[in-house]
């Protein structure tokens, strides 16, 4: 563990045996394929060498803008995808870590039903032409072999537990709400009794008053089922809500991490700070203030990034080494890793500070 | 010259479906002022895109105008009902795009993937202004300047599936605001924007309502994209406004137990951890709209009463609201509703 914290810099739980998931230098890059031949152009840098660790019981934030890589780094993780390059150190079955980016394709069942996803769009995400009783026990059939009794129960209680009746188990998806399809994708996800779940934005498609449901709900799962997430959204206030520490991403690469209140409190990269910044905040009070950081430009492109550090187009601090430098991510204070050459001369506003402002 | 730009009253509009009747928008009374911001909130289902597809007389079928005007005052100073309009008319065509026009969530879906964003945009000029092609694509080339799109003389020639969603948004305001309309309708048109991308079209769009002096009516959810940019808010729930006020009252002293609880069931990026307060249940099926007020089965200040009496829109100070804890004295006397 030592070594490797060392040549890999990341933001690492407290100790190393409450280290469930330790991801280093994680790369996935799809190729751009143009032409019949199916000739490669080039590439998507995706996820390029992102590091972090997810401490057992915990709740960690992957945030960034689309584009940035945040669910490609999920589905690595799960294995939709073989990544192209890194480590995905599995801590959850015996001693041993067990390389999940390594692992064979027949070899992942075991893996796949201790880590589980939960998707964001609850109407495509639920095939239409099964019962629920099909969808959520759908994993227990493929990876465990279970006599249909056996898994009926199986799936009702999974259903109880997401707050929804098990006679409900015969009915079709489109005889639910919203709010109901994604309590069913949960229950799918939490059928195999897994260790680490991990919600890409689980709660974004959902209206605001059910929104707060189901995040109370996974909340409250986490707490009974000692359960593990990596909780990734766009979203920097249902973030904010629900983790622990935070993962910020920019264009496929790492920017800041930190605990939760520190990195809203104080953020370290300019991204961060612009990305809170941007925020819509229910006070009408605030718009007046004009303190609100307006980013230039688009994301950048992953297939064609710029040279130096990727954000130095758009931040207002950027100097001649931003463009001719890449930033490493690296330890600031305690349990804190940032990619910004100036990180300690830069003072930024958090989100609190703007709140504060007004009172 | 009055300020009423466009009023509702008494709005209704229903559609008429094998499974009955679904009351989409039931009884509506709102004003979007000259040169302001009316944001329209709700959750899915309340009506609120409805209310924006009929100002251009636009609803799908089997959608039906029940009751009710749209009163609009066109550049010229002539008052229209917009509710007694043929949707297929020319009356209504000539204030499409020209008085009233639209921009949508999701640019790529109301972008015609055919044709270049500078004939899109030129169809809309040519169709209202005198103008031949030549001069159009100059208007073109100077709108998607105005909204700041970068090389705006090499973007009129390019596909929409080459800009990116912030892009798209841009070139679908630029097209929305060719002709210069009294007022722009803006149904979500962030909510599928990065956050960064939505603060940069949020300021453009005050920017260009300040440049051109359009009134706004901005359809949205996000209570915080409110507290931004409007000038005055209803609040809608199933079909009726629950909550009107400007927007500082509003925000500063919600009055409607329903607006109380989208404030505090929504995480704020400024606070700290702490529990939130969903609401309970869901937004009910529009075939079994709940009797007497329709919020009362999700309500934390429900009172027995609000089972069997409907509320109505009374003014307490500035606001208006639709509660039985304003109305004391109908409750008292159990007068039914109007």
């Amino acid at each position: 563990m030592e070594t490797m914290e060392k040549t890999a810099g990341t933001t690492t739980a407290s100790t190393s045996s409450d280290v469930l998931l330790e991801v280093r230098g994680l790369k996935m890059h799809f190729p751009i394929v143009r032409g019949i031949f199916g000739s490669s152009k080039g590439w998507v840098k995706a996820v390029d060498d992102v590091s972090f660790d997810v401490a057992r019981g915990e709740t960690l934030g992957l945030v960034g803008e689309s584009g940035c890589g945040k669910t490609t780094v999920g589905r690595s993780i799960v294995r939709a995808y073989k990544p192209t390059g890194g480590i995905i150190n599995y801590y959850g079955i015996g001693k041993e870590p067990v390389n999940l980016a390594e692992v064979e394709e027949s070899e992942l069942k075991a893996y796949r039903q201790d880590i589980r996803m939960i998707f964001q769009d609850p109407y495509s995400s639920l095939n239409p032409r099964m019962p629920v009783f099909e969808i959520v026990g759908e994993p227990l059939r493929n990876l465990f072999s279970m006599s249909r009794s056996e898994m009926e129960d199986r799936v009702r209680e999974a259903l109880v537990r997401v707050g929804l009746r098990p006679e409900y188990i015969r009915r079709y998806p489109h005889a639910f709400s919203g709010g109901e399809r994604q309590r069913i994708g949960i229950a799918r996800a939490l059928v195999t009794n897994p260790k680490l779940v991990i919600a890409d934005e689980a709660v974004s498609a959902l209206d605001v008053s059910v929104r707060a449901q189901v995040l109370n709900l996974l909340e409250n799962l986490r707490k009974d089922l000692n359960l593990t997430y990596l909780f990734v959204s766009h979203d920097l206030s249902v973030i904010r809500y629900i983790c622990d520490r935070v993962v910020v991403m920019y264009v496929g690469k790492v920017v800041e991490s930190a605990p939760v209140n520190d990195l809203y409190s104080t953020p370290k990269h300019p991204y961060t700070e612009a990305l809170m910044s941007a925020v819509p905040i229910q006070n009408p009070a605030l718009r007046s203030l004009e303190t609100r950081i307006r980013l230039k430009g688009e994301i950048a492109d992953p297939s064609n990034p710029p040279s130096g550090c990727y954000f130095h187009p758009r931040c207002r601090f950027a100097q001649e080494r931003c463009k001719v430098e890449a930033p490493e991510l690296r330890p600031i204070g305690k349990d804190r890793m940032v990619a910004c050459h100036f990180a300690e001369d830069l003072s930024l506003k958090g989100a609190v500070m703007g709140h504060a402002a007004i009172l | 010259m009055n300020d009423t730009l466009i009023e509702f009253k008494d709005f209704r509009l229903h559609f008429f479906t094998d499974e009955g009747v679904v009351k989409a928008v039931d009884g509506v009374d709102l004003v979007a002022r000259r040169g302001k911001t009316l944001c329209v909130v709700g959750e899915s289902g309340c009506g609120k895109s409805v209310m924006a597809q009929t100002s251009l007389r636009i609803v799908p079928k089997p959608g039906r105008i029940v009751s009710g005007s749209i009163i609009y005052t066109t550049k010229s100073g002539e008052v229209v009902d917009i509710a007694t309009l043929d949707p297929k008319g020319t009356k209504i065509r000539e204030i499409r795009g020209a008085e009233i026009s639209m921009i949508f969530q999701e640019p790529m879906t109301s972008l015609s993937p055919m044709h270049t964003i500078g004939d899109q945009i030129g169809e809309v000029i040519m169709l209202h202004q005198k103008v031949n092609k030549k001069e159009a694509r100059e208007r073109v080339i100077h709108m998607l300047d105005r909204v700041r799109i970068p090389r705006p003389e090499r973007l009129v020639d390019e596909y929409p599936f080459r800009l990116s969603g912030g892009m798209r948004q841009r070139a679908m305001i630029a097209m929305a605001l060719s002709c210069n309309p009294s007022l722009l309708i803006a149904d979500e048109p962030t909510t599928a924007l990065d956050v960064t991308t939505q603060a940069q079209i949020i300021d453009l769009m005050q920017e260009l309502q300040r440049e051109y002096g359009m009134a706004i009516m901005f359809i949205t959810h996000d209570l915080g994209v409110v507290a931004e940019i409007a000038d005055d808010v209803a609040v809608m729930y199933l079909g009726r406004i629950v909550e009107y006020a400007d927007v500082y009252t509003l925000f500063n002293a919600p009055k409607h137990p329903y607006t109380q609880a989208l404030l505090s069931s929504v995480p704020k990026v400024t606070v700290e951890r702490q529990p939130l307060e969903p609401i309970q249940g869901m937004v009910p099926n529009p075939f079994r709209r709940p009797r007497g007020c329709t919020f009362h089965p999700r309500c934390i200040k429900a009172m027995p009463v609000c089972k069997t009496l409907e509320p109505s829109l009374v003014q307490v100070g500035p606001t208006q609201v639709r509660c039985l804890l304003y109305e004391e004295q109908r409750v008292q006397s159990r007068l039914p509703a109007d």
